[in-house]
């Protein structure tokens, strides 16, 4: 991953790319500013986790299915078994993922978790528990997101060389079958 | 063609010509020469349609959970492979089981990727309601409560808890932050612990889903401390918390006593009630 945009094509969804950077930008604005202008650490912590959660769903729910196609979740099956389950969008639609979108989204995302990271470090030394409390939640949210997502793409990744190897194989065996009947 | 080669030539071969014409021409898709069908183009969901929308391919093979009804149908024709053999790849309801809605922590992923994020709030939204009814309200009709409650979501026990955590912090005079960030941490790590130790006694449920549950379970604790909130006298405060302390109890009963096997029932439920009674506490304490 490199550190610049790819060069040439516009961002595909500009208003979604918006939304995914939006609720990370505030919360964590928020968090930096509040210490300065904000008395009450309950403010601070209500409105930060919620704007955390708020992230979290946008992500999960909307930039992650548009920006990059891919998408998890979490069901119950009939046995009262949990089951991850991780999807992404066939070959074609892939290819046709704007490059810049998903840059962005990889970017934010583990750019965003870095930062709370650090916010957590810098809190811990400062031996403030209640902030810690703020950010542990945050970081929580944040790295949830990150472990979906990156299972998604390698699951996306297999797939798709699975489905390759299988076309591969079917198509031999039609060849062959039509060969065979032509004969 | 080969079919035709296979048929034997009979006296009334012209009309068996005829037939199989009008068979072919009447119902091109179904009939078939002896060529093989190329399976992986009419498998791929999507390539019948310019521009396509694009269909998710499952990771895991499941047959699609019947019992979630998909609020939109299948936007993904069937293509015309009727004959076709079963195709080797997943087959095109990759759309109808993405549609089954899956459950997650904070919402749900739509089917189509045209619906507007409003549905998608708004779906949300109605399964924070029907969770809450289903857990916390007497209902006569609940079936196996194991099961109830597996549209966990986690949105719903972060309103209460958070809300627990303000009204208390609101009802404080002095102390506001520090009884705000007890408030949380207390009832989220209680919730965790809780969960670990149901599982540690060999108890059969999934850690979201009592995390949901636990968190639902906290609305009757919720409305007490409002009404703490607002009513002054300590007689009142102390009949409003056991009422709803009792109401929490009971709505968590059922599905903690259901997880674990009969003999550690009172294990796993003692601590639920330690929990809740110690909150009860904070509440009529706080002044």
């Amino acid at each position: 991953m490199d550190l610049n945009p790819p060069p040439g094509e516009n961002y595909g969804h500009p208003r979604i790319c918006l939304f995914h950077v939006l609720f990370k930008g505030a919360a964590l604005a928020f968090y930096i500013l509040s210490a300065l202008f904000v008395n009450s650490f309950v403010i601070i912590f209500v409105v930060t986790v919620l704007l955390a959660a708020l992230d979290f769903w946008v992500v999960k729910n909307v930039s992650g299915r548009i920006l990059v196609g891919l998408r998890w979740w979490n069901e119950i099956d009939e046995d009262g078994e949990s089951v991850w389950k991780f999807e992404c969008l066939d070959q074609e639609s892939m290819a046709r993922i704007n490059k810049k979108d998903s840059w962005l989204f990889w970017w934010t995302l583990y750019l965003t978790a870095v930062v709370w990271i650090f916010f957590a470090i810098f809190s811990l030394v400062r031996l403030q528990a209640d902030y810690l409390l703020v950010v542990g939640v945050c970081l929580t949210l944040s790295i949830a997101n990150i472990v979906g997502f990156t299972k998604c793409r390698k699951d996306a990744k297999k797939q798709l060389q699975a489905f390759a190897t299988q076309t591969l194989a079917t198509r031999f065996q039609s060849t062959i079958q039509s060969a065979f009947s032509v004969v | 063609m080969s079919y035709s080669d296979t048929i034997p030539l009979h006296p009334s071969s012209q009309s068996d010509i005829d037939e199989i014409e009008n068979l072919i021409n009447s119902n091109p898709t179904s009939v078939l020469p002896a060529r093989p069908p190329s399976p992986p183009r009419a498998s791929i969901p999507i390539s019948s349609t310019p521009p396509p929308p694009p269909a998710f391919i499952p990771s895991n093979l499941p047959p699609p959970a019947i019992h979630k009804p998909t609020p939109v149908p299948s936007v993904i024709p069937t293509v015309p492979a009727v004959a076709a053999p079963k195709p080797p790849l997943p087959p095109s309801h990759g759309s109808s089981s993405s549609g089954n809605i899956g459950v997650t922590g904070f919402g749900s992923a739509p089917n189509t990727l045209t619906e507007p994020v409003w549905d998608t709030v708004k779906r949300d939204l109605s399964r924070i309601v029907s969770n809450l009814k289903l857990v916390v309200f007497p209902n006569p009709y609940r079936e196996d409560p194991g099961k109830a409650l597996r549209d966990w979501d986690l949105w719903g026990p972060f309103f209460f808890i958070v809300f627990l955590g303000l009204t208390l912090s609101w009802s404080a005079s002095v102390k506001k932050s520090e009884v705000f960030a007890v408030a949380f941490a207390l009832l989220a790590a209680g919730a965790v612990i809780l969960t670990l130790n149901v599982l540690l006694l060999g108890g059969h449920i999934i850690f979201f889903q009592s995390l949901s549950l636990l968190g639902y379970c906290l609305f009757p604790l919720d409305v007490g401390a409002l009404i703490c909130m607002l009513k002054d006298n300590v007689i009142i405060k102390l009949v409003v918390v056991a009422v709803t302390l009792a109401w929490s109890s009971w709505a968590a009963y059922p599905f903690m006593s259901t997880a674990v096997n009969p003999g550690r029932k009172a294990l796993a439920l003692y601590p639920v009630l330690l929990m809740y009674v110690s909150v009860g506490f904070l509440i009529i304490a706080i002044d």
